[in-house]
């Protein structure tokens, strides 16, 4: 085995250590519930700058701070 | 979409769930959660791991606030009468001051990454929901036109250069800050994701 695939199994099992599967609930469900804010941050195409995506995030501050 | 490449192109388990993670704390710091949102934060349950405790904690605390609290909360924290209790920006925490260098060079590589900041966004992209949403989508591709994720080192350097180097910080300031009920636990979860991740990048170097 190369020390590439050593490093990057040790990398695997070191992430299952450190629970980032969290047992019961893996990150998957977690974003699940995180709920339409997903797609609130899908990147989408530019229709000017073919290739280029934006990323979409932060934009209620100023509405709240309204109050 | 991201075609025909991407769905030849299969992520691991473990950048899927990194992915995740990244966007889970994207999302719970970029605004209060909604009501909806809200309902399934408190059906989480964690395992017996330091991040599964966290998570369990986080289930607690969405059953203990509304929406109306959360705004409250989000605004004495992040917003504030002039100044929140603090400024979630990698400028402010790296050199004192928003909008300095190192907003500039991360604008720099966002470039070169072919990533930019929506026309609709007001805030800075240093903002730490954006490197989180940044960082998912080197990880997950969301960002290649073809879908393949940006390889490892890449990653590394663009969360050393732009993350590491001071969102551990924000997230043990998020844990202690006067206002933080919900976000309490949203600090650990963030400080806890974050060391796994500089040590795993430190396993592959």
């Amino acid at each position: 085995m190369s020390t590439k695939e050593a490093k990057s199994m040790d990398r695997r099992g070191f992430f299952k250590s450190a629970g980032i599967g969290a047992g019961a609930i893996g990150g998957a469900a977690v974003l699940a519930v995180a709920g339409k804010g997903a797609e609130a941050a899908e990147p989408v195409k530019s229709p000017t700058a073919a290739g280029y995506r934006e990323t979409e995030h932060v934009k209620k501050y100023y509405e709240l701070s309204k109050f | 979409m991201a075609d025909e490449t991407a769905q030849n192109f299969e992520l691991s388990e473990e950048d899927r769930l990194r992915a995740d993670w990244y966007m889970l704390l994207a999302q719970l710091l970029r605004e209060p959660p909604q009501e909806h949102d809200l309902a399934g934060l408190r059906k989480l349950e964690g395992d017996d791991s330091l991040l599964g405790e966290a998570i369990a904690s986080l289930a607690a605390a969405a059953k203990a606030t509304d929406q109306a609290k959360l705004k409250r909360e989000y605004h004495d924290l992040f917003i504030g009468i002039g100044q929140g209790e603090l400024l979630p920006y990698g400028s402010y925490y790296l050199t004192g001051f928003l909008h300095e260098k190192p907003l500039a060079k991360l604008r720099g590589e966002m470039n070169q990454l072919g990533i930019r900041r929506a026309d609709s966004v007001a805030e800075p992209e240093d903002h730490i929901a954006a490197l989180c949403e940044m960082m998912a989508g080197l990880i997950n591709g969301a960002f290649s036109q073809d879908g393949v994720p940006v390889p490892l080192a890449t990653q590394r350097q663009f969360y050393e250069t732009h993350i590491g180097c001071w969102a551990p910080r924000f997230f043990e300031d998020l844990e202690a800050a006067p206002s933080a009920a919900f976000y309490m636990p949203v600090g650990t979860i963030g400080r806890l994701f974050l060391a796994v991740e500089a040590q795993a990048f430190d396993m592959a170097a």
